[in-house]
């Protein structure tokens, strides 16, 4: 069970979030941590929202955006370890739908978390500071800001 | 077209805003049909393209149900999650770490082992290795014996207790025709020429390893294929990543299928020629490529391009997917592109004579520019060859480095070839060759129908002798080959990143050497274990053809 042997796609994990039902377990694993979230008396709605907000983009943010390379060697000599997942996605085609995909969701758990907060001051300034600092690395330019991450 | 920083156009067409094509390159042959076809189960190409096809070309690859895909990638996340918390109680030795890692005074300096890119055979490869390399110590027929071991720290060493579980049933080996024994006349013909030309050669091709057994191997395999010439090398793997760089340079183009061999992709990528990948068997995708590279020429200098080379498979063994050669024949003819065709598998798998792909489509083997092959399969034997035009192949003879470098193929294991071929070409006398592939044919029917009866997905074309039996869920490809052993039978099974990543299968290569007995038993155990597992996923929902979603975009690989 080694990368290349069986056909020539060089890197599985372009297209792992391509593949048929990634977006729903995706949506699913989001509504699984968000009923956990409910589920715990002493935090009310607006509470219980921006949580679901900030642990989905940390989690997001280092799986997607933090973690380098692949799991498994490929056979471009490691040609891939310096690129985050996001970067690997589609080989590095820009505007593809996984990425807009995964770059609307946090968009949309912001809308969520802002209206179910009642727009109140505190949480807007927390809900909005995790959606910037997981749209920031969703651009299509791969560079490093103040080389965070680069090796 | 919209235009690249660097002025490079020739690549596959955007859409304006930048996405790629998807959908377009679908297999027209199934818009006229698909009311009936899915009705009747079963796409027939036979009056569709104009009389290309002589039988029916029938291919299925049913699409993962949903709830299946949602829970493979919930089976990966959690051994994901759990790979990352045994990482972490190794790093802070909570346990014991049994891989290798740098000496306490290396700490320092650059990582000589790459963490993260062994967290894969680390945690989840480790966890189910009890199921490959499993040493046989038999000739592997339809039975074999696997000698026994057992793990007592998780698969991480294996120790060997000293039994042997014999009379395996073998559903791994790729042992099509039944050639693969030790008793018979093709043994007591190789054994002579063990005794008379001992077991090496000592000598590559170009200096003094050219034997007379040679010449003959060539003539034989040359009258077989139905080309001018043919020549033989000593390992299959070497045959293909070796010639193509022979055969094609750079200023050429290769068009491959997205699911070619790891030693055809070596081979193109040694060349240095430009490499174009097209949709597995698609033929609407190929032709795009084909014209696109014809209109557009080499990218910058739109210089024509010297050769275009098309490599294909006669049967993929992962897929278990025929190729579609007479659509790859005509567009071959129609822009003037050249063939290289590997038949490991297909050879004396397929057809009424076992001649390969090229015969069960009843095409002419001139058609085809380079038909290569394996002996590793249908004739148990060793090797490979290439059989074409004479030019071609004594061109080969000077160029290729497998020629030039690389020892000749061993006389006892040319005459277990020679042996074989004549019989499967009825030369010895007997009609043991025709009732081999007969057999086989027959088991191929068997073995399928039965297995889409019992309702587990099976991908692959009517005819491929192998059968991939789709598991989809990590866990399940464990469970599945160790349940398989404990009812003696052996299986290969296989998993991402081999293959994408809800489509873990179990593959299963028929034999003509497996009576109908030893298929009925083998059936009983797989429907037993497919009940335990809970695989019988098929919904008899046949999706038209080639239809699956397997990549949004097409890429071009440039060695400059």
């Amino acid at each position: 069970m080694n990368v290349g042997v069986a056909h020539s796609e060089v890197n599985p994990n372009t297209h792992v979030m391509n593949s048929r039902g990634m977006w729903l377990a995706y949506a699913l694993g989001a509504g699984l941590l968000h009923i956990v979230l409910l589920s715990i008396p002493f935090f009310s709605a607006p509470v219980a929202w921006t949580l679901m907000n900030i642990i989905h983009n940390l989690g997001m943010c280092v799986f997607l955006h933090a973690v380098k390379g692949t799991p498994f060697e490929t056979p471009d000599q490691s040609g891939t370890r310096l690129l985050t997942h996001r970067e690997q996605l589609d080989y590095g085609v820009q505007f593809t739908s996984s990425q807009k995909f995964f770059t609307i969701s946090p968009i949309i758990l912001y809308f969520l978390a802002s209206f179910y907060a009642k727009y109140d001051p505190t949480h807007f300034i927390l809900n909005t500071t995790f959606l910037l600092s997981i749209l920031i690395p969703k651009m299509p330019q791969h560079v490093r800001i103040f080389g965070i991450n680069k090796y | 077209m919209r235009p690249e920083p660097g002025g490079c156009c020739c690549r596959r067409p955007l859409r304006a805003n930048g996405c790629v094509k998807n959908g377009e390159v679908r297999n027209g042959y199934v818009r006229s049909s698909t009311a009936t076809a899915a009705a009747a189960g079963q796409i027939h190409h036979v009056t569709e393209n104009g009389g290309l096809y002589k039988r029916p070309f029938n291919e299925v690859f049913e699409e993962t149900p949903m709830l299946v895909a949602v829970l493979t990638y919930v089976g990966y996340g959690v051994l994901t999650l759990f790979g990352y918390l045994r990482d972490f109680l190794r790093h802070w030795r909570i346990e014991k770490c049994h891989h290798a890692t740098e000496r306490e005074e290396q700490k320092d300096f650059v990582s000589l082992y790459q963490d993260f890119e062994n967290f894969y055979t680390r945690n989840l490869y480790m966890r189910i290795r009890d199921n490959w390399n499993r040493p046989i110590c038999s000739v592997p027929g339809a039975r074999v014996d696997i000698m026994e071991r057992q793990s007592h720290d998780y698969n991480w060493s294996f120790k060997y207790t000293g039994n042997i579980i014999k009379g395996v049933i073998n559903m791994g080996s790729y042992n099509y025709l039944g050639f693969a024994r030790n008793t018979g006349y093709c043994q007591e013909a190789a054994a002579e020429v063990l005794k008379e030309y001992g077991a090496g050669v000592c000598s590559t091709r170009q200096e003094i390893g050219n034997l007379d057994k040679h010449e003959e191997l060539e003539k034989l395999v040359a009258r077989f294929l139905g080309v001018e010439a043919a020549m033989t090398y000593g390992m299959g793997f070497a045959t293909n990543s070796m010639n193509i760089p022979a055969l094609v340079g750079k200023g050429c183009l290769i068009l491959s299928d997205e699911l070619n061999h790891a030693s055809l992709v070596l081979g193109a990528r040694l060349s240095g020629a430009t490499i174009r990948i097209f949709k597995h068997n698609n033929m609407q995708s190929l032709e795009k490529l084909l014209k696109d590279a014809i209109v557009y020429g080499q990218p910058r200098t739109r210089r024509p391009w010297k050769k275009i080379l098309i490599l294909v498979e006669g049967i993929y063994s992962m897929e278990g997917s025929i190729v579609r050669l007479p659509e790859v024949i005509a567009l071959k003819k129609k822009y003037k592109a050249y063939l290289y065709l590997d038949e490991a598998h297909s050879i004396g798998a397929l057809g009424p004579s076992g001649r390969g792909v090229v015969d069960y489509f009843g095409l002419d083997p001139e058609d085809v520019d380079v038909m290569m092959g394996t002996f590793t399969k249908s004739f148990g034997a060793a090797g490979g060859y290439i059989g074409g035009k004479k030019a071609l192949i004594d061109y080969l003879r000077t160029h290729s480095h497998s020629a030039v470098y690389a020892t000749s193929m061993s006389p006892p294991v040319m005459e277990q070839i020679i042996t074989s071929m004549k019989c499967i070409m009825g030369q010895d006398g007997t009609s043991l060759g025709k009732e081999c592939i007969q057999q086989l044919a027959e088991n191929t029917r068997y073995f399928r129908r039965r297995l889409k009866e019992m309702g587990f997905i099976i991908y692959g074309n009517e005819d491929s002798p192998v059968v991939p039996l789709m598991l989809y869920m990590p866990a399940k490809i464990g469970a599945f080959g160790r349940e398989m052993l404990k009812r003696n039978i052996g299986v290969v099974v296989v998993g991402f990143p081999a293959t994408p990543i809800i489509e873990s299968r179990a593959r299963f290569c028929l034999s003509a050497a497996h009576t109908k007995e030893i298929l009925d038993t083998a059936l009983k155990e797989i429907d037993e274990v497919g009940d335990l597992l809970q695989l019988k996923y098929s919904r008899r929902r046949l999706v038209p053809l080639l239809d699956r979603p397997f990549d949004e975009t097409t890429y071009e690989e440039t060695e400059d």
